[in-house]
């Protein structure tokens, strides 16, 4: 089986889409105890600003942290995560991850995250840190 | 009104145990099927330490950037203390126009007092947007 550790410089991850929805939005917010009425409530977010309702960016990095953990499987464990977030994501976007190993070392590799819109405009930059089990 | 005089507040400390019932239903909201491990951002919940006299994130406020910092994995129906603390306050312009950054730290610990993950939140609150 292929170890975490003979992937490559440059090597790119599978790409992962994910089209977010308000039933979802909604869900999260449940899940996670963050009501803010900029993810809920259509008028409010408008009056913020927003342009309407954004969904949560920790749903976003739920997202980031899904694709790695499918890709790492029991080979290894994320030990740092760290995300921008760039642009807001709405519900009924279609948005796609994308990551590459930026750089390895001994036992973890270094893997950069971006996340895009249909609009091509970016919504997440990010960098993780996978530790590799020996 | 969030200023620099927040800096160094901290919440109180929470206990929370981390039953498999949160993390399926965690998994479930953000779509993953839930197996043998907690989906990892979990730990960034809000369901735990407020702070005293003041609402984090307040209604309005966006989120900037996350990063946690994983020191073991988190374990199935073990109980974390989190405590949160405000590590820095400061006024940019920006997108929005003028917008306040609050950055919070938050930690969980083991129950034999053992860091087991941080975290580092940059919340947004756009001058205009803030809060009612």
């Amino acid at each position: 089986m292929r170890s975490l550790l003979d992937y490559e410089v440059y090597y790119r991850l599978p790409i992962k889409e994910w089209v977010p929805t308000q039933l979802q939005v909604r869900q999260y917010a449940e899940a996670s105890g963050d009501f803010n009425p900029i993810h809920l409530d259509e008028n409010y977010a408008q009056q913020a600003g927003l342009g309407g309702v954004i969904a949560h960016g920790m749903l976003t990095m739920a997202q980031v942290a899904a694709m790695l953990t499918d890709w790492i499987g029991h080979e290894g464990t994320i030990s740092e995560l760290a995300v921008r977030f760039e642009n807001v994501v709405r519900p009924g976007d279609t948005i796609k991850f994308y990551g590459y190993v930026k750089a390895r070392m001994e036992n973890c590799l270094i893997l950069d995250l971006e996340a895009f819109n249909d609009k091509m405009a970016r919504v997440l930059s990010g960098l993780a840190t996978i530790s590799v089990n020996p | 009104m969030i200023g620099k005089e927040l800096i160094g507040l901290e919440s109180e400390s929470i206990q929370l145990q981390i039953e498999p019932e949160l993390g399926r239903r965690f998994a479930e909201a953000i779509g993953i099927p839930f197996g043998d491990q907690l989906p990892p951002t979990l730990v960034c919940t809000l369901k735990h330490a407020g702070f005293p006299g003041i609402q984090l994130p307040l209604p309005g406020m966006i989120h900037g950037e996350q990063k946690i910092t994983y020191h073991r994995q988190l374990r199935i129906g073990e109980t974390l203390t989190y405590k949160r603390c405000i590590k820095d306050v400061y006024d940019r312009v920006g997108k929005l126009g003028n917008m306040t950054f609050i950055v919070l730290e938050t930690t969980g610990y083991d129950k034999v007092g053992e860091l087991v993950f941080s975290s580092s939140t940059t919340l947004i609150a756009p001058a205009k947007g803030e809060a009612e």
